[in-house]
């Protein structure tokens, strides 16, 4: 999924950038429970892409239909989400896929 | 972004998504500036939004059959008015008296319009009281409002017609059968350029009022629970359309075969087809219509049969 997402750094950043708002939110949310701005902060800090707030809720509506995020009680009118068992799974299933992909894909470039 | 502004945007997300999201969506909102880039993201959202609520529409069998038993005897109707009107009122009707066969297949027409509307009457009154009543135990507006399409759409349409036939004095009502032809207008008529624009607005009317009608029923269908009818409420009625609508289909068919034969030369005339069209291309569209009908009438049955005893 690449819609509705803002650069935040040059266009050198932008090169590298990585745009999946599900699993963007899924890893923000890895270290624990956030409100959606503190997801926005984070998601800039870790990927250089800052979602739009249609983009986050859209994402966020995704991984609670396939039950990967909840909410918790609303803390002074924010709603916070935290990650599922199951959503903690994928999670790491996701992000061990990349890592094994980006390892072979950079293998490649280092052999040119 | 002001509270207006994100309540809005929030209003253009679907009923179900704003049910679940839209106050803590708007709070999030309200904590936004107005940049345009946001709008336009959150426009987008809304957009993507819909587009998924319409793959997650589904219905369970009896609700699909009903659907679909909607469909083809809309379009029965559709094809049933434009064959009814392109023969009214002609030689094409004259001829008939003359010729058994050709008023046999014309009968044929009638009779399976009347078990068509008996097939309708059968499934449509137990689930239309099982629709109205539980859309007003559970004050389910948006349904009643789907289900008042309809009979809204026929009472414009009527609104229509009658207050042009009565702006024209009452001698010619607009109906895109009557614009011109292989005829001379009487001398109370409107002008040709009248004719045309009031019947191209009746047939917009005819045409939207369909199409609406079918969405709007189809979508109080899909807000309903059928599943405590029984199964022979749908098997029955449904194969009975299938039936009636497939009889009238083979009429139209054998109606235009004979016509050919016994009233060649008045069925190539443009007398009462559709806008200036000829009657055999008038005849010719109302039995594609009614061939469309057949085949979803049909599937409709199908689906009736396949789906699961209450």
């Amino acid at each position: 999924m690449t819609r509705s997402t803002q650069d935040v750094g040059g266009q050198d950043r932008n090169l590298g950038r990585y745009s999946d708002p599900p699993l963007l939110v899924l890893t923000s949310l890895a270290d624990g429970p956030k409100h959606g701005h503190a997801m926005i902060e984070d998601i800039v800090h870790m990927s250089g892409t800052r979602l739009g707030p249609g983009t986050l809720y859209g994402a966020i509506a995704r991984l609670e239909r396939e039950k990967l995020i909840e909410p918790l009680p609303a803390v002074e009118r924010r709603q916070p989400y935290r990650l599922t068992a199951k959503g903690l799974l994928v999670l790491r299933a996701k992000l061990a896929t990349l890592h094994g992909f980006t390892r072979a894909g950079l293998r490649k470039l280092e052999a040119r | 972004m002001n509270a207006r502004l994100a309540s809005q945007l929030v209003g253009l997300y679907p009923q179900k998504w704003r049910t679940r999201y839209g106050e803590e969506f708007q709070t999030f909102l309200e904590t936004y500036p107005s940049h345009v880039q946001t709008i336009l993201n959150v426009i987008g959202g809304a957009l993507y939004e819909r587009v998924l609520s319409l793959g997650r529409l589904t219905m369970d069998r009896r609700q699909s059959s009903l659907a679909l038993m909607l469909y083809a005897y809309l379009s029965a109707v559709a094809g049933s008015i434009n064959f009814y009107w392109s023969v009214a009122d002609t030689p094409l009707g004259a001829a008939m008296h003359s010729h058994p066969w050709l008023f046999t297949s014309w009968n044929l027409v009638r009779g399976g319009s009347l078990l068509a509307a008996v097939a309708v009457a059968m499934v449509g009154s137990p689930v239309s009281v099982t629709i109205l009543r539980t859309a007003l135990s559970n004050r389910r507006w948006d349904v009643l409002y789907r289900l008042a399409v309809p009979p809204f759409a026929a009472l414009v349409i009527l609104a229509w017609m009658a207050a042009a036939a009565s702006a024209n004095t009452g001698h010619w009502v607009p109906t895109p059968w009557d614009v011109t032809g292989d005829w001379t207008a009487p001398q109370n008529w409107p002008p040709l350029a009248n004719r045309w624009t009031l019947s191209s607005v009746t047939f917009v009317l005819m045409i939207a009022g369909l199409v609406v009608s079918a969405i709007s029923v189809r979508q109080a269908i899909r807000r309903s629970d059928l599943s405590r009818h029984r199964r022979l409420w749908f098997t029955v009625p449904s194969t009975l359309l299938a039936g009636s609508v497939a009889v009238m289909t083979f009429g139209v068919l054998t109606w235009g075969w004979l016509v050919q034969r016994y009233a060649a030369s008045e069925f190539h005339l443009r007398n009462g087809g559709l806008f200036t069209s000829t009657n055999v291309s008038s005849w010719a569209l109302s039995s594609l219509v009614f061939l469309v009908a057949t085949v979803v009438a049909i599937q409709g049955s199908r689906t009736a049969l396949a789906s699961e005893p209450s």
